[in-house]
């Protein structure tokens, strides 16, 4: 026990002297993220912003993230009771902030108000989704379908072309498809409720049945789909967010994406923990990822600006001008009509959530033996 | 101050007595041995199996049991990981033995590379393997490739997604650890016994059954429980080709997944039951497996037959044959971690070093805390497993036959059930420290220490038996306390022994994900914590690179354990 006592006084008396250091500086000199965002995006962005410290308030950040899919990163702000251990929640559904923000444990997000009033506050149609809260408990920070990936090569050899959804159920698919399932995975989540709130309950389920009777893969988290797509294991990947495939072309394999009718665009949610160890370096983060210097960051990974007033553009070969390439041609989410029939107050209830992934669970992942039998 | 209970029996003198001047110190040092094993073994059990039996609120109820007991997807899980566990022991086992027998008993060209050769596969971090074995078999692997593109095949052969992905994974890594028990039982029957046998007309098949097999058994069923153990707790490399119904996957799934607090209640009622599991099995094996049997006296010199020029052949055809197939993975690991872009092409066809660069030049950090957090862990085993050893075998301490159950014990303990039991024991902060211990990041060193310990223990205990007594009593006769005795008379002529029994430690914690993956603090990520964040990150190429230069560490290791451990592990054969 002896060393305990040790170890307890000196981790105290690094705490004191943490703390006392940090007091004295701009933002402190730690910053610790929990987000589904993949490390594509996320690596980046934490360097940018610990140069921008450097350079700001000659502050020599450590960053870190813990790379959690938004289910699981949720329920651990939700386990931490307001002790988080991280700084930052970045990612996912706005639903699933509407909740942490009730329980009490966010903070409200402090950037100038000019800044905040260039978001517009909802984009697509019939149905609106809203790009921050209008109660400042978190903002929107670039904006990404979720669509689908595939492999040209091997569609080739099958002889299947995919433009929309309904291509994933042809059977000449059969073992080829590669999902994650919605209870890992927020990507997966909300494409499951676009195909719910499309074709209704009872039709969404014989859908989703269908596309797992083509599945060959149930991964084990979202990232392995572009993965597994790219390497040539699966033909085809469902609700891949487009910088993870965009990511994929950067690191030189030969995929392609498509983004179907009415698939879920998300805002990237991102909002300060209540009783973050490090606010205002949290605080600090937010404004600098809407900055232009962030927003031109991003753009070059294959997600697009959160306002209408930047656009994907860079110099020739650049880049921002390959993602343009990449996802056929667009610039802004604002120069075009954003189809969407995702209604947030349905499907970000919890009771729906539990619903769903149960459902799933019972009805398509116990079975699927099964169901790739029939 | 000296308590000097002496209760000097008749003819005691040989034995260790029961109470050998105790100093006080001494008792300390036992009190604290057992401290620890109460505070970062017994107690994180103790909690795993009170929240399992308990509710949120803290109310007695066997409902979560009842709700695993009565789910047929549990049930199913349960079957699945009990067959794969038997059928990569039955494999093993049939690998195993058969390698053991050749390299022990016959001797062919190249025996002594092929017994170098055959442990290497054991130098395999979780999901390395797997990774390693997709990019050759999988789907569009270098072999499924070659069929399709240049033999006509319409459809790639599905060698990996399924169980007997999970099952050839599993035995061409864990075949050596079934050797080595083999030949560690083997290596301890005399050839007078052999002799003695044939005299009497014991031979063949009959010696078989009357001297090898029953004197071969305790090995033989450590080993087994070994592999079974590992493939139990195993999640990794069932996830990735796609097997999500199996105890151990179940267990991490639910467990990291925080939403539903249903299913995270299950995640730790299922360790639960998978450490209830390995207890039972420990128990039903207890008759062969104890510490004091990992020990090796004396290995006897082996006449090697000779074998004829045609079995020579086959012996040498049989090896390559399974060394082929256990470095598959490597050859895997290497070319995906040097190959940009690879994808439906037999190897890549553009070669980086910016996947090394990426995890060795811009972000030490995994492999600094992967060394550091080693060495440290080896360190308190040595500081906790030398002293238990001694212990056991110089003192007569009561509790010191629990030590060594709860050190077997350890063995059988799957790294989930243990990582899942320290993430419900620490979390609340200790009575006297500000943090709790999952927030900082020595409770890595810790349990990969705890994990670790059964190795330095066996080590230690093995060169321990062969000190004579009487060393230590001449120096004890001549005025030398029992400290100082332990110093200069028996210290060096175990610590062979004992750095042997670290390094194998060093190895083992090297490469340790199961635990470390839940108790993982941001900011301090070793290695396999590193491949798994990278391959889970969709940065499968950074994955390979990490786990390439992690087993090329691992080979150093253990080539530095051949050269150290000499002729007594024989290079571990002889």
């Amino acid at each position: 026990m002896k060393r305990f006592a040790l170890f307890a006084a000196i981790s105290v008396a690094v705490f004191f002297c943490l703390a006392g250091i940090s007091s004295a500086q701009a933002i402190e000199n730690e910053f610790y993220l929990i987000t589904p965002v993949s490390k594509d995006v996320h690596d980046p962005v934490l360097k940018a912003f610990a140069a921008y410290a450097k350079k700001r308030w000659n502050v020599d950040l450590k960053t870190s993230a813990m790379p959690q899919g938004t289910p699981v990163a949720y329920g651990q702000i939700l386990e931490w009771k307001g002790k988080p251990r991280a700084d930052v929640f970045w990612g996912g559904e706005g639903t699933l902030f509407d909740n942490l923000a009730r329980e009490g444990l966010l903070e409200k997000v402090q950037v100038p108000d000019k800044m905040w009033n260039e978001i517009p506050a909802e984009i697509g149609k019939p149905v609106g989704l809203p790009l921050k809260d209008p109660k400042k408990f978190w903002v929107g920070t670039m904006l990404e379908p979720y669509g689908i990936i595939y492999q040209p090569k091997l569609l080739k050899r099958l002889g299947v072309e995919i433009k929309d959804w309904d291509d994933l159920l042809n059977p000449k698919l059969k073992g080829q498809i590669a999902q994650c399932t919605p209870d890992r995975s927020s990507s997966s989540h909300a494409s499951y409720e676009v195909i719910l709130q499309t074709y209704g309950w009872e039709k969404g389920w014989e859908w989703l049945k269908k596309l797992a009777a083509n599945t060959g893969i149930f991964t084990a988290r979202s990232r392995d789909v572009p993965n597994v797509v790219s390497k040539g294991e699966f033909a085809v990947g469902f609700a891949v967010p487009s910088y993870m495939a965009f990511a994929e072309v950067l690191n030189g394999y030969d995929v392609k994406y498509v983004f179907p009718k009415n698939a879920y665009v998300t805002p990237e949610p991102m909002a300060v923990l209540k009783g973050a160890p490090h606010p205002k370096a949290a605080h600090a983060f937010i404004e600098f990822l809407l900055s232009e210097e962030g927003q031109k960051l991003v753009s070059a990974m294959g997600v697009y600006p959160i306002t209408p007033k930047y656009k994907v553009q860079g110099a020739p070969g650049s880049n921002q001008e390959k993602a343009v390439a990449f996802t056929g041609g667009m610039r802004s989410f604002f120069d075009i009509p954003v189809g969407n029939v995702y209604n947030a107050d349905t499907a970000g209830q919890k009771k729906r959530i539990e619903e769903v992934n149960s459902y799933f669970r019972k009805e398509i992942a116990e079975k699927h033996k099964e169901i790739i039998k029939k | 101050m000296t308590l000097n209970v002496k209760t000097d029996k008749a003819g005691a003198a040989n034995k260790p007595r029961i109470w050998p001047d105790v100093h006080a110190g001494g008792l300390v040092g036992y009190a604290l041995l057992w401290a620890f094993f109460i505070v970062f073994l017994i107690y994180p059990l103790i909690r795993l199996f009170y929240d399992s039996f308990t509710t949120d609120e803290g109310i007695f109820t066997l409902a979560n049991f009842h709700s695993f007991f009565t789910d047929a997807f549990y049930l199913r899980s349960l079957m699945n990981s009990m067959l794969l566990g038997v059928g990569t022991v039955i494999t093993t086992s049939i690998i195993g033995i058969a390698v053991a027998f050749l390299l022990l008993r016959y001797d062919f060209p190249g025996r002594r590379l092929f017994s170098y050769l055959t442990i290497i596969p054991m130098i395999m971090p979780p999901l390395v393997g797997v990774m390693g074995f997709v990019f050759i078999l999988g789907r569009a692997g270098t072999v499924n490739v070659i069929l399709q593109d240049y033999c006509g095949f319409q459809q790639p052969v599905n060698f990996m997604y399924g169980i007997h992905g999970v099952l050839l994974v599993e035995t061409l890594h864990l075949f050596p650890l079934m050797t080595l028990s083999i030949v560690d039982a083997m290596g301890k029957i005399s050839p007078s016994l052999d002799e003695a046998a044939e005299s009497v007309g014991s031979r063949g098949f009959r010696k078989f059954f009357d001297i090898t097999f029953p004197l071969t058994t305790p090995g033989y069923v450590t080993g087994a429980l070994l592999v079974f153990i590992w493939t139990f707790a195993d999640f990794a490399t069932p996830l990735v080709v796609g097997i999500d119904d199996l105890l151990a996957s179940q267990a991490y799934l639910n467990i990291v997944q925080f939403v539903d607090r249903r299913l995270f209640k299950m995640g730790i009622v299922i360790s639960a039951i998978m450490v209830i599991l390995a207890i039972l099995f420990l128990i039903i094996a207890k008759k062969y497996v104890s510490i004091k049997d990992y020990s090796s006296l004396s290995y006897t010199q082996i006449e090697r037959k000779r074998l004829s020029p045609p079995l020579q052949a086959g012996a040498v055809a049989f090896l390559t044959f399974i060394l082929v197939f256990a470095f598959i993975p490597y050859f895997g690991i290497a070319l995906d971690s040097f190959g940009k872009g690879w994808a439906l092409t037999p190897i890549p066809v553009k070669y980086t070093l910016q996947y090394f660069e990426r995890v060795s030049v811009e972000t030490p950090k995994f492999i600094l805390n992967s060394l550091l957090y080693s060495a440290i862990s080896v360190m308190i085993c040595i500081a906790v497993g030398v002293p238990v050893a001694w212990a056991m075998l110089r003192t007569r301490l009561p509790g010191r036959e629990v030590l060594d159950s709860l050190t077997t014990l350890i063995l059988a303990l799957p790294g989930t059930g243990i990582g899942i039991a320290y993430m419900r024991a620490f979390r609340e902060p200790f009575p006297f420290m500000s943090i709790a211990l999952i927030g900082l990041w020595v409770v890595i060193p810790i349990v990969l220490a705890v994990r670790r310990l059964p190795y330095t223990v066996r080590g230690t205990f093995a060169s321990l038996l062969i000190v004579h007594r009487s060393f230590e009593e001449a120096a004890e006769s001549v005025g030398a306390t029992k400290m100082k005795t332990f110093r200069d008379v028996t210290l060096p002529l175990i610590w062979k022994g004992v750095l042997t029994g670290s390094l194998y430690s060093f190895i083992l914690a090297l490469q340790e994900a199961s635990a470390t993956l839940l108790l993982v603090v941001p900011g301090h990520e070793m290695m396999t914590v590193g491949i798994f964040n990278f391959y889970i990150g969709g940065s499968v190429n950074e994955a390979a690179a990490l786990g390439f230069i992690l087993i090329i560490l691992g080979a150093a290791c253990l080539f530095l354990i051949n050269r150290l451990a000499g002729s007594k592990m024989g290079g571990v054969f002889g």
